[in-house]
């Protein structure tokens, strides 16, 4: 288990540096535009852009460029550590920015992940018992819907309905917990549902899928043979094999989340790391665009190891060699 | 000035106005009106939001080159030598004495510029010190300062020692001088009649060394501008200025998230014009809110008091037709000219047969239409906006009317018509690339261009683009981009040689980052340099007309860029302007006067006035 663990990490570096060379190549290296021409008004001299390009690190080679990056990376730099530098937008250091935003998304992930967990599993497990049933097409139908529904339009829509005609919502923005916990649970609330509802639909899904596919085995009818009580067939017996790829798929999820909540942060003005990301895409912010990247690929890889050490407590039949 | 914020508020306008029917705004077309209501009173705070700040240079005023930024500056934070009204129309075009005691006068040279200073004005927390002539010295040597990257800083090239001190070669810019704390004379190496213009910019506004000095790269100072005018960056006075190492940025300034402006305690009304700062609100917060229809949303509610964005289509088509909300809707001329530029450089475009005929055909009307009818602006008939020529273009001239008769007539003179019937029918009219945006309006008239050129023989297969993607194309000269209608240009300063000079100057001629798309002024040498082909007519320029205009003052400066506009539409016809655009705003019930400032394109910040009353 241990030698799996360490090998598994080392991999993980692997792919960090091979993400961060790739995104550096997308980035830096492919676009045939001067990045420094965004910075360097609207009549750009030649002397201009030049002194645009020193003053955000871009006039080094290619491969300089790189390695100060990742060497910025693993040693820190005056901002703290991991080093990212700074913003070529704000001239201010990426680190804290970055570590901030994480907190709030961290915060809006956290709770969607929770009621779309709960409501995929309740929906998943009540569709499979209630199969063919009209519960079942009614859960099935409302997964449909949830995958169907762009956030954007949910988040739109939602706003327009609880905050601006109905007034009982509190609107977008983000409120911290210290500052006021009501406020800031009234504020996440509807974004939690809107992002919940899309993963719920899929999850409810799959549970419904693997509990299918777990009532038909032979465990199954002997624990109820054995005259194991119905709810506990279902909750120790089958929810827990079928809860397997669940939880692989909601670490992932999760992990990506992260990075990738943009229009869920937008539609809401919620200032997390989507948000952060797009108004460096918008601003032509290269630097923060690798920094969100490189730590998107950290949690992804993360999750990745964590989902698959858990996987083997989770199902007996799983071992590591 | 404007930039990449520009691009962004033209294409937002462009789709914010294509919902209003022409006409339904009633008057949508404000002229001078400040869309006031109410009775002003001071204090309250005005609450606005926007998407992102869109900083070109994170707020240093050495290098900010962003319209909304120069704002800010010029209404609440710095003051210059000299600077405007924040009135619309052309009263807001107009230079008057800020730390100046009185407009200065050129020498009869026009070549010497001495200003005195207004004494006993001081500057914001943490400096709290008078202002003395040496801060103006030091903004300069600021502009100079290469790691600064000054990205107007080529409009101070005129003073004598800029170079010099720009290049390393002389510690002082002997140009400027300072006989005493309260004088400083300019001298120039040539005449320069938009000099006070130039004096206006947030560049050349004093900045304490003892703060601005501790920050030697660009845009590092922004989250420590030091004000002196009469609100301040919240947090100012809780700065330990002390020392360098001892600065921290300002509370009131998160660049990700907010700004606060509040009173300035050392600024000082009896130094100020109060008909051009009534400094009325005691607090302004700009708060970043992703989500545009949001802001809007709010505006509406009264959670806000209003936008420095421009509205979605929607929002401006509810306030244009709602009778309560109708008063809270601002049109002005947003000083701006929309237009399509052809390449001189390269066949068709290198006949001014084509080149007028291609005049002819285009429907500008229509594009009106499909960029929202009037609310969005005017038809161009003409390459500076009318605003900055002070009331004075002729109104009746209109050298190309949507005409295809016209159009054939001209298309006939032209040797890409060998059988002369008024249509091309040589090869280099086919498949012409245009590059154009991919977002409407410019999606709505593409292909109006496209079928109004076909009916002369011009063949143009549109590329649309993303703003930045489509910008980068027509900026690189290599590129050779045959025709483009992509672009549009607003004034740096309310004079026409901010168009003339980048526009169609052949000393903006550059392999990229260019803004003379045109071409205007090409040389064979130059064509080769850029690895271009070079038409055997060779390419027209107004190098000379733009010097002659350039020293002049007054009356005949204005007749002197009247004449070379005529003479571009005429003789050069690079474009077929076609769109004067307008700015557009709403505001919430809880503003209780609103004013536009003419010269930064934005709201007057120092007029505007709110009602606590009727804010939520």
């Amino acid at each position: 288990m241990g030698r799996y663990i360490i090998r598994r990490l080392l991999w993980s570096i692997v792919v960090i540096v091979a993400v961060t060379l790739f995104s550096f190549l997308i980035f830096y290296v492919l676009p045939s535009t001067d990045p420094a021409a965004a910075f360097a008004g609207k009549q750009q001299t030649a002397e201009l852009k030049a002194e645009v390009r020193k003053n955000l690190g871009l006039d080094k080679s290619k491969p300089v460029q790189y390695l100060t990056f990742v060497k910025t990376l693993v040693v820190g730099d005056k901002y703290g550590w991991p080093g990212f530098n700074k913003s070529f937008n704000t001239r201010d250091g990426i680190h804290d920015e970055l570590f901030r935003r994480l907190n709030v998304t961290l915060q809006l992930a956290i709770g969607a992940l929770v009621i779309w967990l709960i409501m995929g599993v309740l929906i998943g497990v009540l569709s499979a018992l209630k199969r063919r049933t009209k519960w079942d097409r009614a859960a099935m139908g409302f997964a449909l819907l949830g995958i169907s529904t762009p956030v954007f339009f949910l988040g739109l829509v939602s706003l327009f309905v609880f905050w601006f005609k109905l007034k009982i919502a509190p609107g977008t923005g983000f409120v911290h917990f210290s500052d006021n916990p009501g406020q800031w649970f009234t504020h996440l609330l509807m974004p939690w549902i809107v992002l919940a509802l899309l993963f719920a639909a899929v999850y409810a899904r799959i549970v419904r899928g693997s509990m299918l596919e777990v009532m038909g085995e032979d465990y199954i009818r002997t624990a109820r043979a054995k005259g194991v009580p119905e709810r506990q067939v279902i909750t120790r017996h089958m929810l827990r094999a079928s809860i397997t790829p669940v939880v692989t798929l909601a670490g992932i999820d999760f992990a990506v989340l992260l990075s990738s909540a943009v229009v869920t942060e937008s539609v809401f003005n919620i200032p997390g790391m989507g948000a952060y990301v797009l108004q460096a895409v918008n601003n032509q912010d290269l630097g923060v665009v690798m920094a969100v990247t490189v730590l998107a690929a950290f949690f992804v890889t993360l999750a990745s190891l964590l989902v698959d050490i858990l996987y083997a407590f989770l199902d007996p039949r799983v071992r590591y060699t | 000035m404007k930039s990449r914020k520009r691009w962004i508020i033209g294409a937002a306008l462009a789709s914010a106005a294509a919902l209003v029917v022409a006409g339904c705004g009633g008057d949508s077309k404000s002229s001078g009106d400040t869309g006031s209501s109410g009775t002003v009173t001071k204090g309250g705070t005005l609450r606005l939001a926007t998407t992102d700040f869109g900083f070109t240079n994170a707020f240093d005023p050495t290098g900010e080159y962003l319209g909304l930024a120069w704002g800010y500056y010029d209404n609440l934070l710095t003051r210059g030598l000299v600077g405007y009204k924040h009135r619309p129309d052309a009263d807001g075009n107009l230079i008057v004495p800020d730390l100046a005691e009185a407009l200065p006068e050129p020498s009869a040279d026009g070549l010497t510029w001495t200003v005195k200073m207004k004494k006993g004005v001081k500057f914001a927390p943490p400096v709290n010190r008078e202002i003395t002539t040496k801060d103006i010295v030091f903004a300069f040597e600021r502009i100079g300062t290469k790691s600064l990257a000054a990205q107007y800083g080529f409009y101070f090239d005129p003073i004598e020692g800029m170079q010099a001190f720009r290049d390393g070669k002389a510690k002082t810019i002997s140009g400027i001088t300072t006989p005493d704390d309260s004088t400083i004379v300019f001298k120039l190496t040539e005449p320069t009649g938009d000099f006070l213009y130039r004096l206006a910019m947030p560049a050349a506004s004093p900045m304490p060394k003892e703060v601005a000095g501790c920050f030697t790269k660009a845009g590092e100072y922004g989250r420590n501008l030091v004000s002196s005018g009469p609100y301040m960056i919240a947090g100012s006075d809780k700065i330990d200025a002390s020392s360098c190492a001892k600065i921290k940025p300002l509370t009131g300034f998160d660049p990700a998230k907010n700004m606060t402006f509040v009173r300035n305690p050392n600024y000082d009304p009896a130094t100020d014009n109060a008909e051009d700062r009534s400094a009325n609100v005691d607090k302004i917060t700009i708060d970043i809110n992703t989500n545009l229809q949001d802001i809007f949303d709010k505006v509406e509610r009264g959670e806000l008091d209003g936008s420095p964005d421009t509205p979605p289509s929607e929002v401006i088509a509810k306030y244009a037709q709602d009778d309560t909300l109708k008063k809270n809707l601002h049109v002005f001329s947003g000083d701006r000219t929309w237009y399509i530029t052809m390449n001189l450089s390269r066949a068709p475009f290198d006949d001014i047969h084509v080149r007028k005929a291609v005049n002819f055909a285009i429907d500008k009307a229509s594009i009106q239409q499909a960029w929202g009818g009037e609310t969005s602006g005017a038809v161009a008939k003409h390459i500076v906006p009318d605003a900055l020529y002070n009331g004075k273009f002729p109104t009746d001239y209109d050298p190309y009317p949507f005409d295809v008769e016209k159009a054939k007539a001209e298309m006939k003179q032209s040797k890409y018509d060998t059988n002369q019937d008024g249509v091309c029918d040589a090869a280099v009219c086919k498949n012409l690339f245009h590059i154009s945006r991919n977002q409407p309006p410019w999606t709505k008239y593409n292909p109006i261009i496209a079928e109004n050129l076909k009916a002369i023989g011009v063949d143009v297969k549109t590329q649309e683009l993303p703003t930045g993607t489509a910008y980068t194309t027509i900026q690189t000269v290599e590129k050779n981009v045959p025709i483009a209608s992509n672009a549009g240009w607003g004034k740096d300063f309310a004079d026409a040689s901010t168009f003339f000079g980048p526009l169609f100057g052949s000393a903006t001629i550059i392999p990229t980052g260019n803004s003379n798309y045109s071409l205007v002024g090409l040389t064979a040498a130059k064509a080769k340099e850029l690895k271009i082909g070079f038409p055997a007519g060779g390419v027209p320029s107004i190098d000379a007309d733009t010097k002659a205009c350039g020293p002049l003052l007054d009356q005949a400066r204005l007749d002197c860029w009247i004449a070379l506009d005529k003479k571009v539409m005429e003789e050069v016809v690079p474009w077929v302007p076609y769109l004067s655009a307008n700015s557009v705003e709403v505001s919430g019930p809880g503003m209780s006067q609103y004013v536009f400032d003419q010269n930064s394109g934005e709201m007057a910040f120092a007029h505007i006035a709110v009602d606590p009353s009727k804010q939520k």
